[in-house]
């Protein structure tokens, strides 16, 4: 914690000893010729408490840039806006010739890209959007992924009794786009013609934080109000991973028939469920993809091409992932009217069936993906 | 010593008249925990009618309490910490850091080592080494805070923050499952319980036991001198306590596996399902168990040790406490310690239930363990403070939680209520201390 905090001040001593060198990026965009050399790809990650983004988006997208000949640099803001607007400061100081970002907050990144485009630095607002018309967004497709946990859901339990488990009722994911994504795959038409039916809160459970333990106690608390009623459960949407990893918990302890359940986010132990046969699907978002093509993104961007001239590198981004409308950067319109550029990613729905994505992507190794396999209720095939 | 006893006048108490607050006095039932089994109840029953009886069946009390035991286990030493004038608020990272080092343990560590998930060792190495962990955090945050004397509020707040920290750098901030099989009972579910013979046979022995309690102490009492209960109300204890138990078993015994289970199982062994369906009973379940040998123990511990009656002397008074004669300083750190082994305890369930371990176990369990031991009577200004006040404090705010879910109330609403009836609970203690005194 302490060398978070202490990191920013090392920077600044770097650039204080060695202020002629970092001269080299220039401060305008497209100001250097030669593509990429030179080129300083300055990141600012909101936290590395989830272990994606240091694990997979951060080695991901620095191999694409130094790969490219550009200079790597970032800080971790350690959840905090404050921290993570000292911290762009100091990439600009430290001559940043492109500005990655995934912001701790929507607002507070509107304020660090003002301070950027002041300075003519281009900022690429990644995974989170930013509501400021000068970003270059790239995400995966956050309502597909609703849409896909239901649409899979659906085809493997079309007519029941459904739970639906959220996440963090202050989080826009959760209330939002996920369930938006959820309708869109049917579900509001099929509670209406009554082929599916809500147990407990026909809106859904909420969980604070998407904390498992609270998703768990508030799953058995469901499940045996249905018991209770005489109600059988045939299915369990749950948003994410964390929240399906308390569902499973739950449904073993009140050692319920083995049902199918939704998630997202292809973290390890849920994957590992999937393998096992506990949880049905989960929506896989290849984050190393993505910072894949946020490194061959800003290093287009160094080179002076314009944001609406930039193409992903064809044959970069894995087949399962490309995005759909190709790798032409496209217009996007977000919830606040504005119109970006965009580079919106595929997201995968992972199986029993396409496990082997998993493995072949080198996400997880077949080591680790099976490894619990055995002792789940319907092993995966490969596992076998 | 029989003739002392018997030449001695048999002193009584509440002889002088039968009004209902005399005969209460004379069974000598502290009020303040009378009080909280009847808000305990007054909740239930209210859910009850909201559900139309749906809450009061077996599954859903079952549930309830297994959901309780985490906090409930944690509490018990959450009173000593605090009747001692200290506070602990690094149990919930201390929670989340054992629960991670069984599940890394148990899928890691030691199968490098060699001992395989699946054996026997296995759970017994884990669970040792974790309790061990546990003592030796709750020692090193004891140490500081007893002999170097930084104020206890400052270490365990350090504790909390480093701790969570510590949780992360175990796994690189993922999810671990996987745990040995033994280990998952500790859980409860209707495999994590000890079944319908075994539960009854326990009843048996509470029963015996809290009659041969009553009589031990009737026979003491009369040794030394001290002034005994009227007969009438040590069969009225001795009734009461027996039925009590007894009722406990019966209703866990009317807790059914479920259907699926049942089926299964039966289709496993060759059983034919007879007509109306299978039921086996699943009796307790290993968490409630843990919950009431943690509590005997501590309450024994509290209450005839040494070292629990110079907790209570240190936190009515440390100076003269420290004058008696008493290592207060070693008693300090020992209560950390205890804190420690009874966090282990609650990790082992918190991460048998959930077959594994997040990045969140424990997560603000240290603000729901404070408020259980509040709740159930504990006082800040030290010295007061009892261990089954906080487990029925930890009852009440699980009831609540649990309750508000099953009608369907979302959490955050959930978290509204535990906040109000937290204060209104220590409001309406302090107001009626006042008046008492």
């Amino acid at each position: 914690m302490i060398f978070r905090r202490v990191a920013p001040l090392i920077a600044a001593v770097a650039i204080v000893a060695g202020a002629c060198s970092s001269s080299t990026g220039s401060a305008a965009p497209g100001g250097s010729g030669a593509a990429g050399t030179g080129c300083v790809v300055g990141v600012s990650w909101n936290n590395f408490q989830q272990p994606r983004w240091a694990a997979k988006d951060r080695p991901s997208m620095q191999k694409v840039v130094t790969g490219g000949g550009g200079l790597f640099l970032d800080f971790d803001a350690n959840l905090s806006n404050t921290q993570q607007l000292t911290d762009v400061d100091t990439l600009i100081q430290q001559g940043a010739d492109v500005i990655v970002l995934l912001a701790q907050d929507d607002k507070a990144g509107a304020e660090v890209v003002k301070k950027a485009t002041a300075v003519g630095i281009p900022v690429i607002a990644y995974d989170r959007l930013i509501e400021d018309k000068n970003v270059l967004y790239l995400s995966f497709n956050n309502t597909d992924v609703g849409f896909a946990e239901a649409d899979a859901m659906f085809k493997k339990v079309p007519k029941g009794n459904y739970v639906l488990i959220k996440g963090d009722p202050g989080d826009a994911n959760a209330s939002k786009f996920l369930p938006a994504g959820w309708d869109k795959a049917g579900l509001k038409d099929k509670v209406a013609s009554g082929d599916i039916k809500i147990i407990g809160p026909a809106d859904g459970t909420y969980t604070p934080a998407w904390d498992t333990t609270k998703a768990q106690n508030n799953m058995e608390a469901i499940i045996d109000a249905a018991n209770a009623a005489n109600q059988k459960i045939d299915a369990v949407l749950a948003e994410n991973d964390s929240t399906a990893l308390g569902v499973a918990a739950a449904l073993k302890a009140k050692s319920y028939a083995n049902i199918p359940i939704s998630g997202q986010d292809g973290d390890t132990a849920n994957l590992q469920n999937v393998a096992a046969g506990i949880q049905y699907v989960d929506v896989w978002k290849n984050s190393n993809e993505l910072g894949k093509a946020a490194g061959a993104a800003a290093l287009q961007l160094c080179a002076g091409k314009k944001m609406a001239d930039l193409a992903l590198p064809e044959g970069l981004v894995l087949p399962a992932n490309a995005p759909t409308a190709g790798n032409k950067v496209q217009d996007f319109t977000t919830p606040g009217g504005n119109t970006v550029k965009s580079f919106i990613l595929a997201v995968q729905p992972i199986t029993q069936e396409n496990l082997q994505l998993i493995i072949d992507s080198k996400w997880l190794t077949k080591e680790v993906l099976c490894k619990n396999a055995a002792a789940g209720p319907a092993a995966a095939p490969i596992c076998k | 010593m029989t003739d002392l006893a018997g030449t001695a006048p048999e002193p009584t108490k509440g002889t002088g008249g039968l009004s209902p607050r005399r005969m209460l006095a004379a069974t000598e039932i502290d009020l303040r925990l009378f009080g909280m089994l009847v808000a305990l109840f007054a909740i239930l029953i209210g859910f009850g009618i909201a559900t139309n009886g749906k809450i009061l069946q077996p599954a859903s009390i079952v549930t309830l309490s297994v959901q309780t035991a985490v906090v409930a286990i944690m509490a018990t030493g959450m009173v000593l910490i605090i009747v001692s004038r200290n506070i602990d608020l690094s149990v919930g990272s201390t929670v989340g850091v054992l629960a991670m080092a069984y599940a890394l343990l148990m899928t890691d560590w030691l199968p490098n080592l060699g001992v395989p998930l699946d054996s026997p060792l296995m759970w017994i190495l884990a669970l040792a080494l974790g309790l061990g962990l546990g003592v030796g955090i709750g020692a090193f945050q004891g140490f500081i805070i007893a002999y170097i004397g930084v104020p206890s509020f400052i270490v365990t707040l350090g504790g909390l923050l480093a701790l969570r920290g510590v949780v992360w750098q175990m796994s690189s901030g993922a999810a671990v499952s996987g745990l040995n099989d033994t280990f998952q009972l500790l859980g409860g579910g209707a495999l994590g319980s000890i079944g319908g013979t075994a539960t009854w046979a326990l009843a048996v022995i509470g029963c015996v036991a809290v009659i041969a309690l009553l009589a031990y102490n009737r026979r003491q009492r009369r040794r030394f001198g001290f002034p005994v209960r009227p007969m009438w109300a040590e069969l009225l204890l001795g009734i009461v306590g027996c039925v009590a138990v007894l009722g406990v078993a019966a209703y866990m015994n009317a807790n059914y596996w479920p259907k699926f289970l049942a089926e299964n199982w039966a289709a496993a062994n060759g059983v034919p399902i007879p007509e109306g369906g299978l039921q086996i009973s699943t009796g307790f379940p290993w968490p409630i168990l843990i919950i009431i040998g943690v509590t005997i123990v501590m309450a024994f511990v509290a209450n005839r040790r040494r070292f629990g009656r110079y907790v209570y002397a240190y936190g009515g008074n440390p100076e003269a406490a420290e004058l008696a004669g008493i290592n207060t300083r070693w008693v300090i750190m020992k209560t950390y310690m205890l804190m420690g082994l009874l966090c282990g305890i609650a990790a082992a369930v918190a991460s048998a239930r959930l077959n594994g371990a997040t990045l969140d176990v424990g997560q603000s369990n240290e603000l729901y363990v404070i408020a259980a031991a509040v709740v159930g009577g504990t006082s800040f200004a030290g010295g007061i403070g009892t261990i089954p006040g906080a487990v029925l404090g930890a009852f009440v705010m699980q009831a609540l939680a649990y309750g508000l879910a099953f009608v369907g109330v979302n959490s955050p609403t959930q978290n509204i209520v535990a906040g109000v009836v937290l204060v209104m609970a220590v409001g309406f203690d302090t107001f009626n201390r006042r008046r008492g005194t």
